[in-house]
């Protein structure tokens, strides 16, 4: 517990550190080069196809850059595995909300060489939230359905899915690193869009707020997809679902190509997504054994 | 020449629509309304859809080809006309076509058929179902004869019928439901939400309809434009300042004052303020080689004050 505790406060001594002597313009020039240089498909007023906006991005990539340098602290392995041109990102979910898919967001857009752009393919319940529909438009994000995943990839954009959902981001702490049930739908979508799958194994977000129960019944009330109990949560109200200053590590493992016919049973595209969770897991490992603790 | 009849001629759509094809087609029309000062070689036949004498304007003319957009889109009349004229006269205005030799029929539906949802993906194809009844009861009659006219279209495969789904149509001339929403100073929006919307340029529709009729099109097609914005930026574009209401309050004031009768728009429009209708056009873009001549740009100048 000691140890742990010293873990803590070393994080938050660099958080501080780090923010000293910060200059935040030349970040942000930084981060606008890094913008300029991701491919995207843009209208004469600054938008895709699909809503995504770079000018929003613009605004809201320095407090997400912040979080991923200074508050997790992100260390980012593999990044060279990201292909050029359309890719399916497929990573596990975890942490109550969705810090780990904005921080898989950071890392394309900071480290993979071009940037790039990731388009997270979302819940269905996304677009009836005021403002968050907003957001999550902007930033580039889609509902996950299997017309709108295709048409991404045809035209070769980088996307990135959690096929655990909400099964996995709303599990309990006794469950970390446990991948829950994958669904099958993006496996089918490689198949027929004929796009490799880079799996990710992101690191931290299963610590970043344990979960000790789970109401599901009363979220379900409250219109929410699930209702977790945490050590902060409800006590806190919705700040309470804020994380904890937890060490990040993304593994980006190599592209798998698979060939088949994405129509094929469940049983044939079970066994396919069985591989990917496979090296899904073995990339949980291998960042699990290169920490030296949660915070560190 | 061939002989091209339009029903709503002197409505700003099909007066453009009546210019644009005179050169290339013998045309006359029918209204309810006159247009006045029309141009000398369109005849104009003032007479309501429902009515005997539409037949006998029929029987005389004998078009070759018909392009239907006479029908009422507002909410300004009851619901018991508008259903009148829009289902019935379709149905009847078939059966027209059937009895009188008619070659093609063009139908100018629009993109509100297939709804607004949130699960709606970008890029809705023509074999989406028709679902706006779902939350906007109010125009289930424009899905109903969408649907009357695709049922035509495999029934009588000898007649070329042809149903153009344009995007949201804006212009100097026409008055859309969606150009008399941009046009107002203070435009009320859903707070919160801002969907990607889809703009054509009404010359474009006509151009569009002029393709359909000269590649003697069979079949359901998206019309889609230059491209998509967020409403809020068409707002701004447009000259209007977006107001934002949150979603509790404006469903009930709207649909209390619509019942009054002193707004013309539905509670369920307010999806298509939320959600986006994005079509994919491609189908008609391969089969006509259209190209849009209006940018965003010029189709939001073209409403502003």
């Amino acid at each position: 517990m000691a140890a742990r505790g010293s873990g803590f406060g070393t994080a938050l001594g660099d958080l501080a550190g780090a923010l000293l002597p910060l200059s935040a313009r030349s970040l942000q020039r930084e981060l606008e080069e890094r913008l300029r240089k991701a491919p995207a498909r843009v209208n004469e007023f600054g938008f895709d196809p699909y809503g995504m906006s770079p000018e929003w991005w613009r605004r809201v990539l320095l407090p997400i850059v912040l979080l991923y340098r200074y508050y997790f602290r992100v260390e980012t392995v593999g990044i060279e595995h990201v292909p050029q041109g359309r890719a399916l990102i497929v990573a596990n979910h975890a942490g109550q909300l969705p810090f780990d898919g904005a921080m898989l967001s950071a890392a394309l857009l900071l480290e993979a060489d071009p940037p790039r752009i990731a388009r997270p393919m979302g819940e269905f319940w996304i677009p009836n939230l005021p403002w968050v529909s907003i957001a999550a438009a902007r930033t580039g994000a889609l509902v996950g359905t299997p017309s709108n995943c295709a048409h991404m990839l045809e035209n070769g954009e980088c996307v990135t899915v959690f096929p655990e959902g909400v099964r996995g981001m709303n599990k309990l702490y006794s469950q970390r690193y446990r991948l829950q049930r994958f669904g099958m739908g993006f496996m089918r979508l490689a198949l027929g869009t004929n796009t490799p799958i880079i799996p990710v194994g992101i690191v931290g977000s299963e610590e970043q707020q344990p979960g000790f129960a789970n109401l599901g019944r009363l979220g379900e009330l409250l219109g929410m997809p699930a209702f977790p109990i945490t050590a902060t949560f409800p006590w806190l109200g919705p700040l309470g679902l804020l994380p904890l200053p937890v060490k990040y590590r993304i593994h980006f493992g190599e592209p798998i190509l698979f060939q088949g016919d994405p129509t094929d049973e469940d049983a044939v595209i079970e066994e396919k997504v069985d591989r990917v969770k496979a090296a899904i897991s073995a990339l949980l490992d291998q960042g699990r054994a290169a920490r030296r603790g949660v915070f560190r | 020449m061939e002989k091209v009849l339009i029903t709503g001629i002197s409505g700003g759509q099909g007066r453009l629509l009546a210019r644009r094809l005179m050169e290339s087609y013998e045309v006359c029309g029918v209204d309810r309304e006159d247009w006045e000062g029309h141009p000398r070689g369109i005849r104009v036949h003032t007479v309501d859809l429902r009515k005997k004498k539409f037949e006998d304007v029929i029987r005389t003319e004998l078009p070759t080809a018909i392009v239907h957009m006479g029908f009422i889109r507002h909410f300004r009349s009851d619901s018991r006309t508008r259903f009148d004229v829009n289902v019935r006269g379709t149905k009847q205005l078939l059966d027209h076509c059937v009895n009188h030799g008619t070659q093609q029929f063009v139908l100018v539906s629009s993109s509100y058929v297939y709804g607004a949802f949130p699960e709606n993906p970008y890029y809705i194809d023509e074999d989406a179902p028709l679902s706006a009844s779902r939350s906007y009861p109010e125009i289930r009659d424009l899905v109903e004869l969408d649907s009357l006219a695709t049922a035509f279209l495999w029934r009588y495969p000898h007649i070329r019928t042809c149903v153009l789904r344009p995007v949201n149509l804006l212009g100097y001339y026409t008055h859309s439901m969606i150009g008399q929403y941009l046009r107002q100073r203070w435009v009320p929006t859903v707070m919160g939400f801002d969907p990607m919307m889809q703009f054509l340029h009404e010359e474009d529709l006509s151009e569009a309809i002029a393709l359909a009729l000269q590649h003697g099109l069979q079949g359901v097609f998206n019309v889609t434009g230059p491209g998509e914005v967020p409403l809020h930026t068409a707002i701004r574009e447009t000259g209007g300042t977006a107001v934002p209401m949150p979603e509790p309050l404006m469903r009930p004031l709207f649909d209390r004052l619509f019942k009054m009768g002193l707004i013309s728009t539905p509670a369920g429009a307010i999806d298509y303020l939320k959600f986006p209708v994005t079509l994919a056009g491609q189908r008609f873009v391969e089969a006509t080689n259209f190209r849009c001549l209006f940018g965003l740009e010029e189709i939001f100048q073209s409403l502003r004050r």
